[in-house]
């Protein structure tokens, strides 16, 4: 039980220090870092491993008998989380939606200190000591509190009143409702129906089980297949149109979607909404073929009513592309990320 | 067996081998002392990367690097075209980025991703900022990032080879061993002074915003170049991600630019003379009022951005002068420029990626202070060939495919000179746009949610539009344009600054219809349009921002000061209540 404990202890005081550290700027602020992806699960790792951590320095004190009293362990919980949430959570979250993860937290930590009635006891005691104030330093204590705590809410309430700019939140939505079909220089395309006519099998037919056997691999640094390397001279078919498709994606796309496809490119950090990060498991990877296609073609100025703010710079590629060329960057972009388009059934 | 035997017969070989090359260039380096540049010592090439190395690159390669650099490494993937700078053309050897000495190849070695020892696995690592290559790390493991690198620096490279003793060297700058000066006043002063001394002021301008006489600079392969703007570090290419990190500077500044006419300061000039410049180059970096690096977007790059442009209250007139109390007290807001890719003729290098905005208010007007950097003042020759109002003009897009010769990069320096303007679209009746409150972003959406455009040109006009969608050619607003006012317009060393004063606009006597109306405390959706003139920017071809927000900063309301009051008072009668009701429990205890 020892052992255990003080391997969480050290994990506690080690990761600590690793936050607070990066926090504050002494070692660089992605020495961890958050994945692409896998980000909300790599948190609540994160977060079990610091609860664990915790747990270990607790044991690790009272065994050393320096206990620590429930009500600091109860406000230094919450504090870390609030802290956590702030400075850890990267791109940072808006802090109305901090506000309700830390009254949620708050609600957790108050009901681990009142657990059982000996616990809240142990809670409670250090206010009641304050208000009773039975020696001299715990009056001085709470004569400090009695004139700090007005002050303290009278600053919060006139900083809460005093007008200020912070940018407005903005709700949209991400993938708005297709509509059934969508007409391409002229031609009339039904969502439900049409297929990308490029990913086909050396016999020509439409087969995506074909096509998923020579996408990317997934996993770090998603590669191709050794032996499906669409810049091969003699590559055929689905293959040769996926490099057909990355020249247009290289000479159009890549300058807001970025040379990986992550919405990281060339012009992207001045837009807003940025541009869509096509290797993030929730844009394309949930997506249908023709929807991408609907998108592609229409851009932001097509999109439905509902689908607001238009704000968005994405071009509607009708203006600038061919229906074919649009297929085959649509195919390029689902090889090159790694993912399968979803089916309708 | 046997193949250990070979092994350490090889490794016998190569120690025997190794020790009289280090006698000999311990030798050369006696011999050489003097002509050794300060602060550098020869180093050993490193070895060949494994065959397993070049193979596995391969793949990497052409999964991500071949659309632009090409299948030959030649810089001239599909992408390669609309580029600039164009993708690197691995052929020749010559690399930008290096701790090695001019013209030399820089230090790659394939087991050893040491800080300072592997330039090119560090450019993959962090990209080039400023250019469209990207950091690859969180995408490659480091593993992939040595492989694609054994795989460019062997096969790729065709006319130099890495490990060839007898026409390759390692002069390496000791970038670790030597300390920088401090930042002292004496320090920058002597930078600014040496800047002058050793001409770098001719090429990156007397301000250092790259606006010197080099304009029409080549690169080796005859692509155009332009001296790097100091105000700008995040868009160094060798800044590493780290760009207010002075060593960045100080080994770009010793090393030289290989491919390019910036030549290593090696030679003629000592360690703490590159350090004094260097200081000083890092001191104009754009920064806070109070001297702090601007906070860094590690997802891009570049500066942090705030979408809300705060408008402060004047006192009486809004100043002309931009070096007035009242304009030098206000916070500027750092705006980011994209080129316009939505529609015809799309912008693929817009030259003005930022712009600086402050802006004033007083009971009727609104005035705002644009600077942007910008290296060559543009006016345009002559008329223009098409009304102030048009829209659709006639300027044509790069081709996605042209070849080197008609390739972006070659003709950044030959364009047709319009004028360089800035404007900005409000909208019109953005409160009844329905929430979030936006028209369309291009020009506005309709008729019935049209946008108010104001825009500036370099031949000192001022006029005032009315947009209705991304194609239809603006109408004028005539007499609005006789209460819009430039306050000042200048161009000096690289920067525009341009304060323009236009109504508040109110309901009740401004057309509502045609005229954005600036109400304090509110949300007003505004977007910012920039033209570089010698970038043969009109029309839509221009420099885009993305929607912001002006925000009129309202007097603080009485009742900010009287609630406050109240409420502390309130807490204090709580807290009486509190100890009064504990001490009678225990009193009853007690008893």
């Amino acid at each position: 039980m020892k052992a255990l404990m003080s391997v969480a202890a050290l994990i506690g005081v080690v990761g600590i220090l690793l936050l607070a550290a990066m926090t504050v700027g002494i070692i660089p602020s992605n020495t961890v870092r958050l994945l692409e992806g896998y980000m909300p699960v790599q948190l609540v790792l994160e977060l079990i491993l610091f609860v664990a951590g915790f747990t270990g320095i607790s044991y690790m004190m009272a065994a050393m008998g320096m206990a620590f009293p429930r009500f600091w362990q109860g406000i230094l919980m919450w504090a870390f989380v609030l802290l956590y949430l702030k400075f850890r959570v990267y791109p940072p979250i808006p802090f109305s939606v901090r506000a309700m993860y830390g009254a949620v937290s708050l609600v957790a930590v108050f009901m681990w200190v009142s657990a059982n009635e000996e616990d809240w006891k142990k809670f409670k005691q250090p206010i009641m000591n304050v208000l009773d104030a039975k020696t001299g330093g715990i009056r001085i204590l709470r004569y400090a509190y009695l004139i700090i705590l007005p002050l303290l809410i009278g600053g919060f309430s006139y900083n809460a009143m005093v007008p200020k700019s912070e940018e407005p939140i903005e709700l949209r939505t991400v993938h708005p409702a297709p509509p059934a079909s969508t007409k391409v220089h002229g031609k009339t395309y039904t969502l439900q129906t049409s297929q990308n006519p490029y990913r086909i099998n050396l016999e020509g037919k439409y087969d995506q089980d074909y096509s998923n056997a020579m996408t990317v691999e997934q996993g770090m640094g998603r590669l191709m297949k050794p032996n499906a390397n669409p810049w091969d001279k003699d590559a055929q078919g689905y293959l040769k149109y996926v490099r057909e498709g990355g020249e247009i994606f290289y000479q159009n796309c890549h300058f807001c979607h970025g040379d990986n496809l992550n919405g990281r490119g060339l012009h992207a950090f001045a837009f807003n909404p940025i541009p869509a990060n096509f290797t993030d498991p929730g844009t394309i990877a949930q997506l249908q073929e023709t929807f991408i296609f609907w998108r592609v073609a229409k851009g932001g100025i097509g999109l439905p009513n509902e689908a607001g703010p238009w704000a968005s710079v994405m071009p509607p590629w009708e203006q600038h592309l061919t229906v074919d060329e649009i297929w085959k960057v649509v195919l390029f972009e689902y090889w090159h990320t790694g993912y399968y388009p979803r089916t309708w059934d | 067996m046997k193949n250990s035997f070979s092994l350490k017969a090889g490794a016998l070989l190569t120690t025997a081998f190794g020790i009289i090359l280090v006698s000999g260039s311990t030798g050369g380096l006696t011999f050489a002392q003097g002509t050794l540049p300060a602060g550098f010592k020869t180093g050993a090439l490193a070895p060949e990367p494994s065959a397993d190395m070049i193979e596995a690159g391969k793949r990497v390669y052409f999964t991500k690097c071949v659309w632009c650099h090409g299948v030959d490494g030649a810089g001239d993937g599909p992408g390669a075209d609309r580029l600039w700078p164009r993708p690197r053309n691995f052929n020749q050897g010559t690399f930008k980025i290096r701790h090695t000495a001019s013209g030399e190849l820089p230090l790659f070695d394939a087991k050893k991703p040491t800080p300072g020892q592997n330039d090119l696995f560090e450019t993959v690592t962090h990209g080039l900022p400023g250019s469209a290559m990207p950091s690859w790390e969180g995408i490659l493991t480091e593993e992939q990032r040595l492989q694609v690198l054994s795989f460019v620096t062997t096969q790729l490279v065709k006319d130099r080879k890495f490990t060839d003793k007898q026409s390759e060297s390692q002069t390496v700058l000791q970038l670790g061993d030597l300390t920088p000066i401090a930042p002292t006043e004496e320090s920058l002063k002597k930078g600014a002074e040496l800047v002058i001394e050793k001409k770098c002021v001719e090429c990156h301008g007397a301000d250092g915003r790259g606006d010197g006489n080099a304009f029409n600079l080549k690169d080796d392969w005859g692509f155009s170049i332009q001296p790097a703007n100091w105000h700008k570090c995040w868009n160094f290419r060798g800044s590493r991600q780290d760009p207010y990190n002075v060593k960045n500077i100080f080994r770009t500044f010793s090393t030289g630019v290989n491919g390019t006419p910036m030549p290593s300061f090696a030679d003629n000039s000592t360690v703490e003379e590159r350090w004094h410049i260097a200081n000083w180059v890092n001191f104009l970096c754009e920064r806070e009022a109070d001297g702090k690096p601007l906070a860094i977007d590690p997802s891009a790059d570049k500066p942090k951005i705030n979408f809300v442009v705060s408008s402060g209250l004047a006192v009486g007139e809004i100043s002309a002068d931009p070096e007035h109390e009242s304009w030098k007290n206000r916070a500027r807001r750092y705006v980011a420029m994209g080129g316009q890719i939505t529609h015809k003729p799309r912008n693929f290098v817009n030259r003005i990626d930022d712009i600086w905005v402050k802006s004033l208010y007083n009971d009727t007007h609104i005035a705002f202070m644009f600077q942007w950097d910008d290296r060559t003042k543009s006016v345009a020759e002559g008329k223009l060939p098409w009304a102030p109002t048009s829209v659709n003009v006639d300027i044509k897009e790069q081709e996605p495919k042209t070849g080197e010769e008609g390739s972006i990069a070659s003709h950044q320096n030959n364009y047709t000179v319009y004028n360089d303007a800035i404007a900005m679209e409000t909208a019109v009746k953005w409160k009844e746009l329905p929430s979030p409150i936006k028209p369309r972003y291009l020009f506005g959406s309709n008729e019935q949610f049209p946008v108010d455009i104001v825009k500036w040109e370099a031949d000192g006009s001022l006029r005032a539009f009315k947009g209705t969608g991304w194609d239809k050619d603006f109408e004028e607003r005539l007499n609005y344009e006789e209460n819009i006012k430039i306050l000042y317009s200048e161009w000096k060393n690289g920067r525009w600054t341009v304060i323009v004063q236009r109504p508040m606009g109110d309901k009740k006597e401004q057309e509502y219809d045609e005229d954005t109306f600036f109400e304090r405390g509110q949300y007003i959706p505004t977007v910012f349009f920039a033209w570089d003139g010698h970038n043969g920017d009109a029309g839509r071809k221009m420099a885009v921002s993305a929607f912001y927000y002006t925000f009129l900063e309202p007097p603080t309301p009485r009742e900010a000061y009287i609630y406050p009051v109240v409420i502390a008072f309130g807490v204090v009668l709580l807290e009486g209540w509190v100890l009064t009701r504990r001490s009678n429990k225990r009193k009853g205890k007690a008893l």
